[in-house]
């Protein structure tokens, strides 16, 4: 009789209510575990974006307005500044793609070993500080620096090439910071290429250039997006290398933004450059998705 | 669309391969007659696959020669070869339509627009797929995949197809209907066929002939039925169906089991030791002593596994000798099985007795 | 220069008379470094030791971080050096206590520097440096030289969008008398540096790029500050600068408002600006005294004070950088040079 009396107290079926409760216990038991990972994007990511928004709305006498916005737009150095950034980070792109796809290619065609090896000298200049990285950079560019000495002793040039101190110098250096995160994410993606997908347009009547454009370039669609995605974002907040290597004549926003909080006494100055950067990189990675994503997650779905 | 009358014939001689001191291939000779449907079949590492990927020219070969219809190609790039492919994991291209992936051989021959609509279209309706143009390969199942793959195959009306394992992703039931789909496919256009499996069913059931590979070797190549019964090595025979395997003696060109003088009808040498290949469902329980051409042994009764539509039940012989006997499940012999445990009596024919090299 | 903050304790003598009482202790922050180093041997250890207290130290990057401690309410220092134009700017947003200068004696110190709420500590000047395998004896010796493309020709860097040496730089290159230089005609200035912008090759922005540029014959004129222009002759590298045309900019030292232990700040602000104090300081390092009275202690030998940037000889050949003027125009300024920059 047992079981009867269980039913009696449920409206359907046998022990619903038991379960019902055992799945709600279970829910927050997730969401208990997760509670710790939330509270730290809460108080790491989302409240101080949230303070510095708010601090860009208030003026040096800590007023509320859109002061630090409108000297953005008034002021023509902020506006020329936002170009530059824009070139910079478009050329530094456009360059890890022509040196980094076909590094990537190469990997991928390797045996993985060797591949791996290689993978460990893409991944080399990670450990050692872009500080580092850049003056060395200075030391092999500058005016009587290696490469300029040897052009002209080999009589290649008259005069040295002016590597550095231009947009030239903040372009080489940020595409050696930058490659690696173009060619990782590319290389996984054509590791990842199904190797019988070639042969079959081989073995179609693809010509080796034409299975390369018509089958294994759009496969690898996805990784060159995410790794160009990663290159662009982080090219648009970039502070060191433009400084040295740019020899202050290539000024990007990131050093605008530090300029702006030394110069003005309230934080809002910087902040709004810095809500400014935020928001372009955002509606950038929208856009990005937008036209790219759902291309790329057609073909990854595919697999 | 037919193929029929530009099939071609395959003559392969020599073939050698090894990566490192492993050899994959060695000297392999191999005849596919025009139109013909052959079957490569062996288990993983046999060389297989390596075979099907020289033909198709994704390997290079140390030496040897493939001749197509008279023409050398083994020097021949794959994308010269024109050879149609099914891959066992089809290989399609995900990020283009079903049409756009039929299409692919076509535009690379620069047939006209008009055209490539047209055959897409045929090829579409061969494989049943009519309507299915527009998809993209991820909404399709796997039924559906692999016919794309094989109207991608065919679709340039190759000379040669090459199929390497195509219904291995297969399930059971599906793979059963698109063997007789392959098969109704092949007689309907006629392309000589070279199709690896380690299935041995699959090959019996499609194939004109099988080729059964064994350590980079062809250890046998026959029709189905003939392969069925006169296996010439216990390779053969074991891989191919069921069979349960006797070491004999042959003094004087009579076989010898223990004390028991076996007969049978293949040929022999005058002496050695050899295995009798029994298949199960030539065994039989024998009711009294032998007629001339029948062969009684003495054994016990093990246990009887139920298979639905049949049985089969284990009989120890002696010497550790297990034979395994299979018979329809009819109500008259299900009532007279034996018990398990009892001494029984099984006879063999001497026709489907056969001696297979002991190895 | 690092921003971890190290809590150098300087050893203060232990105290024979009272050894049984805690001792009390100040913090003062400053710019690190050699700099911050050589305050420690000739200022706060002896400062410790006689007024028998211990002196902790901070590193700052900055008035930021005093604007930051007194918004915060948590002012963890009793003395900060900054730049002159940084107390300035300071003690107009109230950030700093008033100084006591009963306490504190200033004489020797240039008036100009001693304010009710700050007061000068020592100086740094922005110098014309050149290579002399490039131009031999005969370099760029005035700002005028150094705008001169047609004269001079050769790379250039000068210092990146710090207006306030840079304009005054720019106007002495106009012809501004020195001593007219302050009160600064900011257009005048600004159209001034529009003329030179384009034959910069690099700007610099730390010290030690500006030696790097210089040391390795990337440019072939710069300005420089004194302490780097002094390390590269003692370096052995072929450059010559003087102090003519110099813009000397003071460093300055002031008490963050609600500073924990402000009276004892007090007594050892009055010790730093001792003129024996000041002497062994400017012994230690390029950064000349506040205090013209350190040059009369006797401690400084003829020799050294002609190299040190603020003796009375050289100070004379300097343009003072005005604090006050740019406390009132380093924002406007600052933002219309970045736009001619970018021009």
């Amino acid at each position: 009789m047992l079981s009867s009396q269980v039913n009696a107290t449920v409206d359907g079926g046998l022990n619903q209510d038991t379960l019902r409760r055992e799945a709600r216990r279970e829910t927050w038991k997730a969401f208990a575990l997760l509670s710790p990972g939330m509270a730290v994007v809460c108080l790491a990511i989302l409240v101080p974006i949230g303070w510095l928004f708010a601090l860009s709305l208030f003026d040096e006498q800590g007023r509320p307005s859109f002061e630090n916005y409108a000297r953005l737009v008034e002021q023509r150095s902020y506006i020329q500044t936002f170009i530059t950034t824009f070139q910079i980070a478009f050329t530094v792109t456009g360059v890890c793609i022509v040196l980094g796809y076909p590094l990537a290619y190469m990997l991928s065609q390797l045996p993985r070993r060797i591949a791996q090896i290689g993978l460990i000298c893409v991944l080399l200049p990670f450990w050692t500080s872009v500080l580092v990285r850049t003056y060395a950079w200075l030391v092999l560019l500058q005016r009587r620096g290696l490469v300029n000495t040897w052009l002209t002793d080999l009589g290649i040039v008259s005069q040295p090439i002016a590597f550095i101190n231009n947009f030239n110098g903040v372009v080489i250096g940020m595409t050696h910071i930058l490659l690696p995160f173009l060619v990782l994410p590319l290389y996984a993606s054509m590791r990842s290429i199904d190797k019988d997908c070639l042969r079959a347009s081989l073995n179609l009547g693809a010509s080796p250039i034409a299975a390369f454009w018509q089958v294994f370039l759009p496969l690898s669609i996805p990784g060159l997006v995410s790794g160009v995605v990663m290159v662009f974002v982080l090219s648009l907040g970039f502070y060191i290398t433009p400084a040295l290597m740019g020899g202050g004549r290539v000024v990007m926003w990131a050093m605008r933004i530090e300029q702006t909080a030394s110069l003005y006494t309230n934080w809002g100055a910087a902040s709004a450059l810095g809500v400014v950067l935020l928001v372009t990189t955002l509606i950038i990675l929208g856009l990005f998705q937008w036209r790219l994503g759902s291309r790329a997650a057609a073909a990854w779905n595919a697999r | 669309m037919s193929t029929l009358g530009a099939a071609l014939p395959i003559r392969i001689r020599g073939i050698e391969k090894k990566y490192g001191p492993v050899t994959i291939l060695q000297r392999l000779d191999l005849d596919v007659a025009a139109g013909e449907f052959l079957t490569l079949l062996g288990p993983s590492g046999s060389g297989k696959t390596t075979l099907l990927m020289i033909l198709a020219g994704f390997v290079r070969p140390d030496a040897g020669s493939i001749k197509i219809g008279g023409d050398e190609i083994i020097a021949a790039p794959p994308h010269r070869r024109n050879i149609g492919m099914v891959f066992q994991n089809y290989a399609l291209f995900p990020h283009m339509s079903v049409s756009q992936n039929i299409a692919f051989p076509l535009r690379q021959r620069r047939v006209p627009a008009a055209d490539i609509v047209r055959r897409v279209t045929s090829a579409l309706e061969m494989v049943r797929l009519n309507g299915y143009g527009e998809r993209r390969i991820n909404q399709l199942s796997g039924g559906q995949r692999q016919r794309v793959a094989l109207a991608r195959a065919m679709v340039f009306e190759p000379r040669i197809v090459l199929m390497d394992e195509p219904l291995s992703a297969l399930d059971k039931g599906l793979r059963e209907h698109m063997q007789l789909e392959l098969r109704d496919l092949h007689r309907s256009l006629g392309m000589t066929t070279i199709y690896v499996t380690h299935d041995q069913r699959e090959a019996i059931t499609m194939s004109d002939r099988i080729a059964v590979m064994n350590g980079g070797a062809i250890e046998q190549i026959d029709r189905p039925e003939a392969l069925y019964a006169h296996p010439r090595t216990h390779f053969v025979a074991s891989f191919i169906g069921e069979s349960s395997f006797i070491p004999v003696d042959i003094r004087d060109g009579v076989p010898w089991f223990r004390d028991a003088k076996l007969q049978t009808t293949a040929r022999t040498s005058s002496s050695g030791r050899y295995l009798m290949s029994v298949r199960p469902e030539k065994v039989r329980l024998a009711a009294a002593g032998g007629d001339d051409g029948i062969n009684i042994l003495a054994g016990v009764m093990g246990d009887v596994i139920y298979q639905g539509d049949s049985f089969a039940c284990s009989i120890d012989i002696g010497d550790g000798v297990k034979l395994t006997m299979r018979d329809y499940c009819r109500e008259d012999t299900m009532a007279r099985l034996p018990a398990r445990g009892e001494s029984i009596r099984v006879s063999i024919a001497a026709s489907d007795a056969i001696l297979v090299e002991a190895g | 220069m690092t921003r971890s903050s190290l809590f150098a304790v300087v050893t203060a003598a232990t105290m024979v008379a009272a050894p049984a009482f805690a001792q009390q202790s100040i913090t003062v922050s400053s710019a690190g470094g050699a700099y911050q180093e050589a305050q420690r041997k000739a200022l706060f250890t002896p400062t410790a030791k006689e007024l028998g207290i211990t002196i902790k130290e901070d590193t700052t990057t900055g008035i930021n971080d005093v604007r930051l401690q007194v918004a915060g309410r948590a002012v963890k220092w009793d003395l900060a050096q900054l730049n002159g134009y940084e107390c300035a700017r300071g003690a107009k947003e109230g950030l700093f206590e008033p100084i006591d200068y009963k306490i504190v004696d200033t004489t020797g110190i240039d008036p100009r520097l001693v304010h009710p709420e700050w007061v000068a500590i020592s100086y740094t000047s922005l110098v014309l440096i050149y290579n002399t395998k490039v131009y031999g004896e005969n370099g760029p010796k005035t700002w005028a030289d150094f705008w001169d493309v047609k004269k001079f020709p050769g790379r250039r860097a000068l210092s990146h969008v710090f207006s306030p040496d840079m304009l005054s730089v720019a106007a002495m290159a106009d012809g501004v008398q020195m001593d007219k230089v302050y009160p600064l005609d900011m257009d005048r200035a600004l159209k001034s540096f529009a003329k030179i912008k384009n034959d910069v090759s690099a700007w610099w922005t730390s010290g030690a790029q500006a030696t790097q540029l210089v040391k390795d014959g990337e440019v072939d004129m710069a300005s420089i500050w004194n302490g780097r222009a002094s390390a590269l002759v003692a370096d052995g590298a072929p450059v010559r600068f003087s102090y003519d045309q110099a813009v000397l900019m003071p460093g300055c030292i002031a008490i963050p408002k609600g500073a924990p232990n402000k009276a004892l700040a007090m007594k050892a602000l009055a010790n730093f600006l001792k003129p024996e104090l000041q002497a062994d300081f400017s012994l230690l390092i390029a950064n000349g005294p506040a205090n013209q009275g350190a040059f009369s202690t006797g401690k400084i030998p003829p020799e050294r004070a002609a190299q040190i940037n603020s003796s009375p000889d050289n100070a004379k050949k300097q343009v003072l950088l005005d604090p006050t003027y740019w406390a009132d125009n380093l924002v406007t300024a600052t933002e219309k040079l970045n736009e001619i920059m970018q021009r």
